[in-house]
């Protein structure tokens, strides 16, 4: 609980090392990874195109006002400031044009022309080419008093427009339901466009999130396989589990979520501004008023959220750490009649929690609001001084309508900040205790001028070996004995003698704190573990198999030919319960194969350790209840495996003690007896007194 | 599904006026939001019109300036009433599961596996959290905006609406559509995920035949290829996941683009005004989160449920070990007596212990000696109730055990249990675990009875020293030495040593015993040992096998019989003269 709470102070909202770290498993998927990118670019161009086709709609279709300026009266550098003068577009004298074109003049020069009564207020529709088109000439000779009209083109003041009813007014206006139409044909387009490229982008980035995550789980898999026991023991499985899977499994959300949406976040909102910027720069900069005060509560906010974010977590994990040991150990608490008390500590961080949730709450419900609050008082803002600019003609409608669309969506991504601060902020953790795992060093070092083992003979040398697993706990002292090529030796003593350790020394699962211990006169230290656990193999005594088949077991992934496993079930005698079996060889076994017997678990380790033909073998006999008939194919099993190898045998089955050639008696670490059954019997010592107790553990 | 939800009932009914308060303000949020395309509206048309004041557009911003500070105070509000709530009836619920799984026994510990029972209070904790937030407010925020939404827009324009909102329905079936998709793919993610995990504890937990053979290498190719699976599995999902949210933004798009052209034309023919025009876009905008809301609500409700279902089933539990009513509340001295105890474990047939006959008077001490497995742990759980015995077998001062209220009775025995589990806490609450008043001066002396205080000088902050999960900082010796304390710190008056001195040595032995004597004298002790050294000072013994008594009487009495305590004996008494002569 305590280092959790350390964990937390350390823990920084943006660790540039941790993701640097982050950012080499992006290597391999770097072009896939731009891609993606690529495609965001584009689909968020093609949604902030779809404003600017509404604008473009009211504007040119909808609504395409015109003005009147009198050609003969204006100052040619104002008429040269609307373009040149089209001569199609002038009418008795006046020149119609696009409303937008004012906003290339300046308000004085504006109020000049209106003033002098050379410019109109009413805005008129253009109606092109009416010679061409028969049915608009024919309501223009019906109506004479609306329309002015030299040889091309027509004119009609709009407010006019409403004396006409429908079917007219498509006739006069057929150029803009077109025009119209052929914008939706693109906003069509564009739609499609988008819907392939965010699905395109989507798609790519969780594909390099997943290979990412893929290439972590392995890696740390991999480094936690490599771990010395002294690191595993000492870590709960669930923990180093937790470290693979779930850990790994947040990281993930910083690509799929965080990187995605901050990216797209990023390039709509800079997006918006530079549209913004196009459509009228004046409005534009008003806009950009209102950006102080969201940068500010952002930043606010991201502190408050940083805190909170905090306190849940800790909150969090006290409780969740007093959850698991007290169910674990809720034994204790019943009984010393605890229960008041454990749930008036559950309550305790209980109530933390809650206090911590609420706290949460507060700054997350509070930011929302803000943000909505801060975009709508930018529409009501822009409207005002768009009302403003669109009398002095400085915009269209169309671009205020753009401008109140767009502003919504430049606040769409500060909205769910808060979520995506919470993930990074998650992500930053789980990556801090993955990367902690993958720095830890506990490993079995290896030789740095290595000797292989080839074949060996098998002289095995315990030269004044101590070892402790924990300091102040010595397991052996001073531990000094030989055993010759092809003998078999049998080790007894009682429980916590320390018998079982000889067996993970000699192959190196734990590094001697003192002493020497030698095969074939090379100390094992100067032999790599790979080469040196290759000769040298124990069957441990709680026979662990996986889940899998019991010649997957056998095998364990290895190049073995199915000849050898037969011969290896054949000799250890395993086949005859096997054979039983309705799916023999191929027999699925559950979780700890709890759908066999002790004693045929012990088998299947057997032909295992055959299998895999090491030159020594270290053998820690079983204790527990073995069916008779088990036992019996179990003693004619070892009589095969212990064959034509040097074996250690630490034995509690007096006819494996008695087919040893020679027994060492073990006692609190030290070597207490050692010689033949008979010498041990004569003597009268521990070995006798173990012997007369059938070697039971008590 | 729904009855499921029963639980949560009381909570709802206790919190219905935060609900009510919330759910008001809730609505008032929506009813802002309605009404800010109206003030729009009206902006635009005044500016459409070409004449206008602009003080007339700058009471419009102001109204809407105005409008938006209630919504935002508003919607504060309605998370601040209703995840309040939620957040309440979470903890509150997380207690009544606490409460609930603390008068559980043994037997459902044996079943129950600490992740699941965890799980109950995370994820589950979390699926109901959100039905009884998120939920209810996509609900209610769906249901009305929806058909406000509508009615403005109806009575707008009918045909208008009736076009351009035809595609949004496709979202709602599209989620809910989607939703079965993704939640099977997701379970495969699941499924994956476990076989995952389930792959990684495999190993890490038979690390050493890994390394024996040396297979981690190969090991690790097999992960990658169970990670290679689950890569895929989560690809199929992002597959339609991915698709999910273009797609509704494709569909709201579309609605746009026919309100487009539809409404553009009939801003052109003037049936529809330019600042209608603009409302009508705002509140189509507004209708495509309640579409997707509607079908997210069924999916969590659905989920909730299922959590909610685990969480009755423990809550369903009935304790089976539980105080009798008019249960003995008085002192108990400590006479006990065993009659014809035969036990088996609920769960098997077999029993562990065979008519068990015993009488362990008041200041006595019993002695027990047997193999593992012969039944002595058993024994000694059965005078707590940790584990129940049949009506009738076992009585504490001449009352049946059952008669006791369950705190009396287990006030009144102070275990050291085998595995001697700590909590991560400091030694001093470790030790003080168990006393009410457990004063300095007491600690003191059960802590210099166990001899731990000689270690405190190798621990860091000595008694305020915290042990780690479970102990992990601690020796063996330590563990057993510290769980001694803290039983001898609760005021007992039977004490019960499960095997509670193998880790230490012999001559710490004889000086603990030489204290703890003294210090119960009067009170009943239950030694259980495998050493005679332990066991010789007992006023009775009994060696247990195979859940019989096969031998009993006093050391000096068993020692002249032939038989396993004899045995025993002579074997520990070698062991002893060979120590002696190092």
């Amino acid at each position: 609980m305590t280092d959790t709470t350390g964990q937390e102070e350390v823990l920084k909202s943006y660790d540039s090392a941790l993701m640097k770290r982050l950012l080499a498993y992006l290597k391999p998927y770097l072009a896939v990874f731009l891609l993606s990118i690529g495609a965001l670019l584009l689909a968020t161009a093609g949604e902030l195109y779809i404003p600017i086709l509404i604008q473009r709609s009211i504007d040119n279709h909808i609504l395409p006002y015109h003005r009147a300026i009198r050609v003969d009266s204006a100052p040619g550098e104002i008429l040269n400031k609307l373009d040149t003068v089209q001569t199609d577009f002038v009418i008795d004298g006046i020149y119609y044009f696009p409303t937008s074109r004012l906003s290339d003049l300046s308000v004085l020069e504006k109020n000049y022309l209106k003033d002098k009564g050379i410019l109109s207020s009413e805005n008129y529709i253009v109606v092109k080419d009416y010679n061409r088109k028969p049915r608009i000439k024919s309501i223009l000779n019906r109506y004479p008093d609306f329309f002015k009209a030299n040889q091309l083109n027509a004119v009609i003041e709009e407010k006019d427009l409403s004396s006409f009813d429908r079917e007219s007014l498509r006739i006069i206006r057929g150029d803009h339901y077109r025009g119209l139409s052929f914008i939706g044909l693109q906003f069509l387009f564009i739609l499609i466009g988008v819907l392939i490229f965010t699905f395109s982008q989507v798609y790519l980035l969780a594909y390099v999130g997943q290979m990412l995550m893929k290439d972590m789980r392995t890696h740390v898999f991999d480094h936690t396989l490599g771990l010395s026991l002294k690191f595993i023991d000492a870590n709960p499985v669930g923990r180093l589990v937790t470290r693979i899977t779930n850990d790994v499994e947040t990281i993930n959300e910083l690509f799929t979520t965080v990187i995605s949406s901050l990216l797209r976040d990023a390039s709509l909102m800079v997006g918006v501004l530079a549209v913004l910027f196009i459509l009228s720069p004046h409005l534009a900069c008003i806009t950009l008023l209102s950006l102080p005060p969201v940068i500010v509560l952002a930043l606010i906010f991201r502190v408050k959220a940083r805190d909170a974010f905090r306190r849940v977590r800790q909150a969090v994990s006290q409780i969740n750490s007093f959850l698991s040991e007290h169910i674990s150990g809720m034994r204790i608490v019943q009984l010393f009649a605890q229960e008041k008390q454990s749930r008036e500590e559950f309550n305790k961080r209980n109530r933390r929690l809650l206090k911590a949730n609420l706290g949460e709450m507060y700054v997350f419900a509070s930011f929302r609001p803000f943000i909505d609050l801060l975009s709508s008082v930018s529409i009501a803002v822009i409207i005002y001084f768009g009302a403003n600019f669109l009398v002095r003609d400085m915009i269209s409608l169309g671009i205020l309508i753009a401008f109140i669309n767009l502003i919504r969506k430049f606040y769409e991504p500060v909205r769910d900040l808060s979520e995506k601060y919470n993930i990074l902020q998650s992500a930053m953790a789980g990556a801090e205790r993955v990367f902690e795992l993958l720095d830890e060093k506990s490993i079995i070092s290896q030789p740095s001028s290595p000797i292989f083992l080839d074949r060996t003979k098998g002289n095995i040398v315990f030269d004044n070996v101590s070892f402790q697993y924990k300091d102040g706990e010595t397991v052996l002292k001073n531990l000094s004995f030989s055993v010759e090529p092809g003998e078999t030796i049998a080790i007894v003593g009682y429980t916590g003698a320390g018998k079982t350790t000889i067996a993970s020394l000699l192959t190196r699962m734990w590094d001697i704190q003192e002493g020497a211990i030698l095969i074939d006169g090379i100390n094992i230290r100067d032999i790599p573990t790979s080469s040196l656990r290759r000769k040298v193999q124990s069957v441990l005594q709680d026979v662990f198999l996986f889940s899998g088949s019991i010649e997957s077991n056998i095998r364990l992934e290895c190049s073995i030919s199915p000849e050898e496993i037969e011969r290896a079930i054949k000799l250890v005698k395993a086949d005859t319960f096997i054979n039983k079996l309705p799916q023999g060889l191929e027999t699925e076994l559950n979780e700890r194969a709890t759908n066999l017997s002790m004693g045929q678990r012990q088998l299947i380790s057997f032909a295992r350790v055959l299998a895999h033909n090491p030159d020594i073998l270290i053998l820690d006999e079983a204790t527990g209840n073995i069916d008779t008939e088990t036992e019996k194919l179990i003693q004619e099993a070892l009589k095969n495996l212990l064959k034509a190898r040097t074996s250690l045998v630490i034995a509690h089955r007096l006819s494996t003690i008695r087919n040893a050639d020679r027994i060492i008696v073990l006692h609190r670490g030290e070597l207490l007896e050692s010689g033949s059954h008979e010498e041990l019997i004569r003597k009268r010592g521990m070995y006798f007194n173990l012997y007369q107790m059938q070697f039971q553990d008590i | 599904m729904l009855k499921e939800f029963k639980t949560l009932l009381p909570y709802f009914k206790k919190y219905s006026l935060s609900y009510l308060i919330g759910l008001f303000f809730l609505v008032l949020t929506d009813g802002g939001q309605l009404y800010i395309p109206q003030l729009i509206r009206r902006a635009i048309d005044m500016i459409a019109s070409g004449s206008f004041l602009l003080s007339n557009v700058m009471i419009l911003s102001a109204q809407m300036v105005g409008i938006a500070f209630i919504i935002a105070v508003s919607r504060f509000s309605w998370r601040y009433f209703i995840h309040g709530s939620s957040r309440r009836i979470e903890q509150q619920l997380r207690e009544k599961l606490f409460v609930h799984l603390q008068s559980l026994s043994s037997t459902f510990y044996r079943k129950a596996k600490t992740g699941d029972l965890m799980a109950r209070f995370t994820n589950d904790m979390r699926a109901i959290r959100m039905a009884s937030a998120m939920a209810l407010v996509a609900f209610i925020d769906g249901f009305f905006m929806t058909i406000a939404i509508l009615v403005i827009l109806f009575s707008q324009n009918p045909l208008l609406t009736l076009y351009s909102i035809s595609p949004l329905p496709i979202i709602t079936i599209g989620v809910i559509f989607f939703g079965r998709i993704i939640g099977e793919r997701f379970r495969r993610i699941q499924e994956g995920f476990s076989n995952l995990s389930e792959m990684a504890q495999e190993s890490i937990s038979g690390i050493r035949v890994l390394k024996t053979f040396v297979r981690e290498k190969a090991f690790v190719k097999r992960f990658a290829r169970t990670n290679q699976d689950y890569t895929e599995r989560n690809m199929a999902l992002v597959r339609i996941w991915g698709l999910f949210f273009p797609l509704v933004a494709f569909l709201a798009g579309i609605t746009t683009l026919i309100f487009l052209l539809l409404g553009g034309r009939a801003v052109m023919e003037g049936s529809l005004s330019p600042g209608e025009f603009t409302a009508f876009l705002s509140y189509l905008h507004m209708l495509i989160w309640p579409m997707m809301g509607a079908g997210f609500t069924i999916n969590m409700i659905q989920r909730a449920g299922a959590s909610l279902g685990r969480i009755n089933k423990i809550l369903n539990e009935v304790p089976d070990i539980s105080s009798p009513p008019a249960a003995i509340t008085h002192r108990i001295d400590g006479n006990i007596n065993i009659r014809n105890l035969t036990f088996s474990y609920p769960e098997s047939q077999e029993p562990v212990l065979s008519d068990i006959s015993l009488d362990i008077p008041r200041g006595s001490i019993l002695g027990i000696l047997g193999k593992i497995a012969s039944g002595k742990s058993s024994l000694v759980q059965l005078l707590p109730r940790i584990l129940d015995p049949p009506d009738g077998t076992l009585f504490i001062d001449d009352r049946d055990i059952k008669s006791y209220e369950l705190g009396t009775l287990r006030s009144a025995i102070g275990m050291v249990p085998q595995d001697g589990f700590l909590f991560s806490a400091s030694i001093r609450e470790n030790i003080a675990f168990g006393s009410k008043n457990g004063n300095g001066d007491l600690l003191k002396k059960v802590a210099c009875i166990s001899t731990i205080d000689r270690d405190f000088n190798t621990f860091p902050d000595g008694w305020d020293t915290i042990v780690g999960e479970r102990g992990v900082t601690l020796s063996g010796g330590q563990k057993q030495r510290v769980a001694m304390s803290r039983a001898l710190a609760s005021d007992a008056s039977i004490y019960i040593f499960d095997d509670s001195l193998s880790s230490v040595d012999t001559e710490t032995e004889d000086f603990i015993l030489r204290e703890l004597f003294p210090f119960i004298s009067g009170k009943t002790l239950i030694l259980i040992s495998h050493r005679i050294s332990t066991l010789k000072a007992a006023d009775h013994i009994i060696v247990l096998d195979k859940g019989r008594i096969i031998q009993q009487g006093r050391h000096d009495e068993l020692i002249t019989v032939r038989g396993f305590y004899a045995d025993i004996y002579k074997l520990q008494q070698l062991e002893e003269t060979i120590r002696r002569k190092k």
